[in-house]
C-alpha cells in the first residue's frame, strides 16, 4: 500500500543543508506491522513524516495506494490523512482543554461524521483502550500511559487502515510501553498497518518487521521474525 | 461545520484570556454606540439648514462716540455707503444677528398682555429691528405675503411711533396659528400690535440652542444705538476683501466712531458652537482609540493562543485539519466570545443611553446604533483575527512530531 522510491529530503538551513534521507526505498503490504530502529538523528522521524504527508519531500516518488502524494493538494492531503492514517505521537499530543470523549471525536469531526456515529465509535474505541469510564476527564487528569492509550484510541476512531507511531512508547515506562504494543499489536491484528519508530530494542524485537534507518537510508538488510516462532530469518535487502 | 460546541467547552477550560476580551468587547460596544450617536446628533444639529446663506453673510459693530448726528439718520446713510461697496449685495443696520449666539426673546400672544396677563395661546420667538432690506441681507425667502414698504419702516430715535407690521418665519407661523390662517393675523410684542405681512420658510434666531431655535419675527423698526450692530452680504469670493476695506470706509464716512467685532456669520456662529465642535473632536478620538484598542487586544490575544497551542495546531492539522479549518477554529472560537461581549455591550448601551439622557439631557439613544455599532465591532473583530489565524493554518503539521 506504500511505495518509496528513491525520497529525497533535504532540510536548507541559513548555514547547514542537511540530508535527512537520501535515495530512500521502502515497499510496504497491507497489514504489515513494521518496527523502525536506528540511530538518533538518522532519519526515522524525517521518513514516518513523509509517509504520513505531514511533511513534503524534495526528491522521488511517494505512492500510497497508488495515488502519487507530491500532485496532491494541500487540502486532499489533508482529507487522506483524516481518513486513511492514524499518528501516534511520543508526547501525546492531546488536546488539554479537551476532555478524552472530545479529544477522539476531534478527527472524526474534521471528517464530518455525524453525532450519533461519533458516539458510537467514540465509545467504542475508548472501551478498546480500556478508559470508556473516563470520557469525561481531562488529559492532565491521566497518567502517561493512559495519556497514550487516549491519543491510541483518537488515532483507531477514524478507522484508518494505516497507523503511523514515533516512539509512541518514549514517554513511559516499560509495564506501561507492554500494554501499548500489546494494544498496536492486537489492532494490526484486526488488520491496520502500522510502522512504528522506536529505540526500545525488545519492543522491535515483538514485530514482524524490522527496518533500520542509517543516515537517511535504509540499512542494507530487513529483519522478518515470525512472531509464532523464536527463529528469525535474516534476509538480504537490495543485494 | 463550525464546531461551537468543542471550541466553546474548550474555551470554558481555560477562559480568563476570553473573559477579558470579552469584556473589553463590550465596553467598547456600550461607549462605541453611545459615544456615536452623540456624534451623530452633533453633527445633525452643526450642519442644519439655518435658512442663512452663512458664507455670503458677515456682521460687524458701529460704537459711535459722536454726538453731533442723529444715529439712525446716520445709519441709513451708512447702509447706503455699504450698499456701494463693490461685491455687496445689500446691508442693513439690525438689532441683533442670526446665529451669533447673543440676541432678543420675548413671547409673542395673539392678544395683548393685559393687566391680568395675557389671555389665549403665546410663544416664545427671537425677534429683530431691520428695515426692507433685511430679508435680502439675510439671504432668506419670503415664501408668502410681501416684504416691508418703506412707509412701514420706522425711522426714530425715540418710541413715539411704533411699528405695525412684522414678518415671521414659518415655524413660528405654524406654532401660533396652527390652522393655518397666520398670514394677516395680528400677534402682540406686549401691547405692541404687530400684523403679519410676510412669512420666511426658514430663519433661525440667534441661538441654534434655544428652546425655539427656528422661531424669528423681523420688525420694520430703525431705531440706532451708540453701538449699532450691522449685517452685510456679499459675494462670497469677495468677501473677505470687502470685509478688510469696512474700517476705512466707515471711518471716511464719518469718524467720530470704530468698528468692532468684525466676523462673517460661519464664523461666530462656529464660535458659538466650540464647544460641541471640541466635544465632537474628542469623542471622535476616543471611539477610534477604543476600536484600535480592541482590535488590537483581538489580534494580540489571537497571535498568543496561537503561540500557546503551537503544538496543537500541528496535531489537528495532522489528524486531518483544513488549513481552512484552522481559520475557521480562531474565527468561531472569537465569534462566541465577540457575540458574547456585544450581547452584554449592548445592554450596557441601553443602561449607558438613559443615564446619559437623564443625567445630562441628551436625546434618547436610538437603538439602531447599537446594532449598527455591534456590527461593526463583530467586523473588526472578526479582521483582526483573521491575520495571526492565517499564520496558524501555515503551521506545519510536522510539529506534531517535531516538538517534545
Ligand atoms: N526542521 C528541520 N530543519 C533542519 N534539520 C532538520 C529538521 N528536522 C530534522 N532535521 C535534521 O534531519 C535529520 C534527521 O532527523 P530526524 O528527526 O528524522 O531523526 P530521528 O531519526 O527521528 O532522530 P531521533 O531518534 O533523535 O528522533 C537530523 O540531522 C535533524 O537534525
Ligand atoms: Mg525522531
Amino acid at each position: 500500500m506504500l511505495k518509496m522510491n528513491n525520497i529525497n529530503k533535504v532540510y536548507q538551513t541559513e548555514k547547514v543543508q542537511t540530508h535527512a534521507l537520501r535515495d530512500f526505498n521502502l515497499e510496504v503490504n497491507e497489514g504489515e506491522f513494521i518496527a523502525v530502529t536506528g540511530p538518533s538523528g538518522s532519519g526515522k522521524t524525517t521518513f514516518l513524516n513523509i509517509a504520513g504527508m505531514l511533511e513534503p519531500y524534495t526528491g522521488g516518488q511517494y505512492l500510497l495506494d497508488d495515488v502519487d502524494v507530491g500532485t496532491l493538494s494541500d487540502n486532499k492531503r489533508a482529507d487522506l490523512r483524516n481518513q486513511k492514517i492514524g499518528f501516534i505521537f511520543q508526547g501525546f499530543n492531546l488536546i488539554p482543554d479537551l476532555n478524552l470523549y472530545e479529544n477522539v471525536e476531534v478527527p472524526l469531526r474534521y471528517r464530518g461524521i455525524k453525532s450519533a456515529e461519533r458516539r458510537r465509535r467514540i465509545e467504542d474505541c475508548l472501551e478498546k483502550v480500556g478508559l470508556a469510564s473516563r470520557a469525561k476527564h481531562l488529559p492532565q487528569q491521566l497518567s502517561g500511559g493512559q495519556q497514550q492509550r487516549v491519543a491510541i484510541a483518537r488515532a483507531l476512531a477514524g478507522e484508518p487502515r494505516f497507523l503511523l507511531a514515533d516512539e509512541p512508547t518514549g514517554n513511559l515506562d516499560s509495564l506501561m510501553a507492554r500494554q501499548v504494543m500489546e494494544l498496536l499489536e492486537q489492532i494490526n491484528r484486526e488488520g491496520a498497518t502500522i510502522i512504528m519508530v522506536t529505540h526500545d530494542s525488545e519492543l522491535a524485537r515483538r514485530a514482524p518487521r524490522n527496518i533500520q534507518v542509517v543516515d537517511g537510508q535504509l540499512a542494507d538488510f530487513t529483519l522478518y521474525q515470525n512472531r509464532s516462532a523464536d527463529s528469525v530469518v535474516e534476509l538480504a535487502s537490495g543485494a | 461545520m463550525l464546531e461551537i460546541k468543542p471550541i466553546f467547552n474548550a474555551m470554558r477550560r481555560s477562559k480568563a484570556g476570553a473573559i477579558m476580551l470579552l469584556i473589553q468587547i463590550a465596553i467598547t460596544t456600550a461607549i462605541v454606540s453611545n459615544a456615536s450617536f452623540i456624534i451623530y446628533d452633533r453633527v445633525q444639529y452643526l450642519q442644519q439648514e439655518t435658512g442663512y446663506p452663512e458664507d455670503e453673510i458677515f456682521h460687524f459693530a458701529v460704537q459711535t462716540f459722536g454726538k453731533d448726528v442723529d444715529l439712525s439718520q446716520q445709519f441709513e446713510l451708512t447702509e447706503t455707503t455699504l450698499r456701494n461697496i463693490p461685491g455687496v449685495i445689500n446691508a442693513v443696520a439690525m438689532q441683533e444677528i442670526p446665529l451669533s449666539g447673543g440676541g432678543s426673546a420675548s413671547s409673542f400672544g395673539i392678544n395683548p398682555t393685559s393687566d391680568q396677563g395675557r389671555q389665549g395661546r403665546e410663544v416664545r420667538s427671537a425677534y429683530t429691528y431691520g428695515d426692507e432690506h433685511a430679508l435680502e441681507t439675510m439671504g432668506v425667502d419670503l415664501i408668502e405675503g410681501r416684504n416691508f414698504n418703506q412707509n412701514e419702516v420706522i425711522i426714530a430715535q425715540n418710541r413715539d411711533v411704533l411699528p405695525t407690521v412684522a414678518i415671521v418665519s414659518k415655524t413660528f407661523l405654524e406654532e401660533i396659528f396652527p390652522e393655518g390662517d397666520g398670514l394677516g393675523q395680528t400677534i402682540y410684542l406686549g401691547d405692541m400690535p404687530l400684523k403679519i405681512i410676510g412669512v420666511v420658510g426658514k430663519m433661525m434666531g440667534p441661538w441654534l440652542k434655544d428652546s425655539r431655535p427656528d422661531n424669528l419675527i423681523v420688525i420694520p423698526f430703525v431705531n440706532a444705538g451708540v453701538y449699532q450692530k450691522v449685517l452685510v452680504r456679499a459675494d462670497p469670493e469677495q468677501r473677505a476683501q470687502v470685509m478688510g476695506q469696512i474700517e476705512d470706509i466707515l471711518l471716511k464716512e464719518y469718524d467720530q466712531r470704530v468698528v468692532v467685532n468684525l466676523n462673517g456669520m460661519d464664523e461666530s456662529k462656529r464660535r458659538y458652537n466650540a464647544s460641541d465642535i471640541l466635544m465632537l473632536r474628542m469623542l471622535v478620538v476616543l471611539i477610534t482609540v477604543l476600536v484600535l484598542v480592541t482590535a488590537l487586544g483581538i489580534f494580540g490575544l489571537t497571535v498568543f493562543n496561537i503561540n500557546k497551542r503551537t503544538r496543537q495546531i500541528g496535531t489537528r492539522r495532522a489528524l486531518g485539519a483544513r488549513k481552512s479549518a484552522i481559520v475557521r477554529y480562531f474565527m468561531v472560537e472569537n465569534g462566541i466570545i465577540c457575540i458574547a461581549g456585544l450581547v452584554i455591550g449592548s445592554a450596557a448601551a441601553v443602561y449607558m443611553g438613559t443615564a446619559l439622557l437623564e443625567h445630562y439631557s441628551l436625546p434618547a439613544l436610538d437603538h439602531s446604533y447599537i446594532g449598527m455599532t455591534a456590527i461593526f465591532v463583530l467586523v473588526v473583530s472578526l479582521l483582526s483575527v483573521l491575520v495571526p489565524a492565517n499564520r496558524a493554518a501555515n503551521i506545519s503539521p510536522s510539529v506534531a512530531t517535531r516538538s517534545i
